[in-house]
């Protein structure tokens, strides 16, 4: 579904990137893990183009969106992405929050926007905060809301960008587990965390990015019983 | 009593006899649309100088560039010359015809308030958290929605008060319009001064009418600023 070749980042002369070529498949759910600093922030970020890469191609759906005749905004659509700040829009409601996207790029009505809203809503356990400002919510329902934003695009995959880095202890298991149900319906995830709970229980597939490359990755059981590399291994043990 | 009488009459000459109200009424209407107008061409042009200057520091293309260039010159003339002799420039430069002093006068202001204007709004934006633009744009909304629906709503919540302000110190330079023979407040008071040989009373008449006109727009400005921080509410 994603396909990077030789994907490199630099920031004024620092080489953050150093030649990434990885592929995810549809329905894989990839953990990033890795020292701050460490570029996996930037990869993310650099799968939507958020970051443009220095060079190297980036692959979504069979396009090449590194391509500048490429409509990133149309591929964007298609990629929901999920931010550690959370990034809600502080002068929309929750309902407004979550319909605007969808009923400004024309891809559902109004009505059809706010149902499916409304829906989501009640999934995440907060019907009655639909018109509710932002400012009211908790760190841990903020972010939910912004996932369920993110949902209401019909993305085929999401990408999570330290979803939980922001949030008191007591509500990062709330989010988590969204996150986990959202896994077991099947949706392709590529998640940057420090989570490493959630890495074993819902990964297909952890990555290790250490000095802008991938050190190291396998499915989550070998991965965090048999690490091969000597910085993986320097890196588990201080935070396992 | 006779002191109180005599005060009553030089303000009744300045204001009563031969329906002087009416010039005041004059001024207060050209100051208002000078005003009025100018306002809203400020405000117009501070908004694309501030969009296309933000707009040219995130983005290589060569056209913004110019545009950026063009627009920094704007704001560092209009900033560094008087608007008393922008004004003549103005009226002599394009609106040579007769009877044409009321538009050299909104021109004038207008652009004069739109270098203030756009740099009171680029700060506004500048203060909204970059987190807003990318969660936009990771939505897939273009440029130009993300800045009108998303970043400008809370950039103008932000500055309202240096908005405010501005717009309060526009209505009292309009003052400088009766210098290119527009019959503002303060010209209809210098000219009713001159002919009751009783220059005071007009003075401080025309001051209390800007004190109004001043205070109700505050009293607008904050109605619409409390309008506005709905979402603050906890």
């Amino acid at each position: 579904m994603i396909t990077t070749k030789n994907l490199c980042k630099s920031f004024e002369g620092t080489q953050v990137l150093k030649g990434i070529s990885e592929t995810i498949e549809k329905g894989e759910k990839v953990v990033v893990i890795g020292p701050s600093g460490s570029g996996k922030s930037t990869f993310l970020r650099c799968l939507n183009l958020l970051e443009t890469p220095t060079s190297g191609e980036i692959w979504f759906e069979g396009k090449n969106i590194t391509d500048p005749k490429c409509d990133i905004q149309r591929i964007r659509q298609k990629m929901g992405m999920v931010f550690q700040q959370f990034n809600l829009f502080p002068h929309m409601t929750v309902l407004q929050n979550i319909t605007f996207a969808p009923v400004k790029l024309g891809i559902m009505k109004q009505e059809e926007a706010e149902e499916k809203a409304r829906e989501l809503l009640k999934r995440i356990g907060l019907p009655d905060k639909e018109d509710a400002y932002p400012a009211q919510l908790s760190g841990g329902q903020k972010q939910r809301i912004a996932i369920v934003r993110s949902l209401a695009m019909n993305p085929d995959v999401m990408l999570f960008d330290e979803p939980t880095s922001a949030l008191d202890p007591e509500m990062v298991g709330e989010v988590l587990q969204l996150m986990k149900e959202l896994a077991d319906d099947g949706m392709t995830m590529v998640v940057v965390t420090h989570e490493m709970g959630f890495a074993k229980e819902v990964a297909t597939r952890v990555m290790f990015i250490d000095e802008g490359i991938v050190k190291e990755q396998a499915p989550p059981d070998e991965f965090f019983a048999h690490p091969k590399d000597p910085r993986l291994k320097e890196f588990l043990s201080k935070v396992l | 009593m006779e002191k109180i009488l005599e005060l009553g009459e030089r303000y009744y000459n300045a204001f009563i006899a031969e329906s002087r109200y009416l010039a005041y009424l004059e001024g207060i209407r050209n100051t208002l649309i000078i005003s009025l107008f100018a306002v809203l061409l400020g405000a117009l042009i501070g908004v694309l100088v501030a969009v296309v200057k933000y707009c040219a520091k995130e983005n290589g293309n060569p056209v913004l560039k110019v545009l950026d260039k063009i627009c920094g010159l704007y704001v560092t003339i209009i900033r560094a010359t008087p608007v008393y002799l922008q004004i003549f420039i103005i009226a002599n430069l394009i609106f040579t015809a007769r009877d044409m002093e009321l538009y050299a006068a909104i021109t004038c202001f207008g652009i004069n308030s739109g270098a203030y204007v756009s740099e009171i709004i680029r700060a506004g934006i500048e203060s909204i958290d970059k987190g807003q633009f990318e969660a936009g744009q990771s939505l897939g909304l273009g440029h130009g929605t993300i800045m009108k629906s998303i970043i400008l709503p809370q950039a103008i919540k932000n500055i309202l008060p240096a908005l405010g302000n501005e717009f309060i110190t526009l209505i009292k330079e309009t003052a400088v319009a009766g210098a290119i023979a527009v019959t503002d407040v303060t010209k209809a008071a210098q000219y009713i001064g001159s002919r009751t040989w009783d220059v005071l009373p007009p003075l401080f008449i025309a001051a209390g009418i800007y004190l109004v006109i001043v205070l109700g727009l505050t009293k607008l400005l904050n109605i619409f600023e409390r309008r506005l921080a709905a979402s603050d509410h906890h």
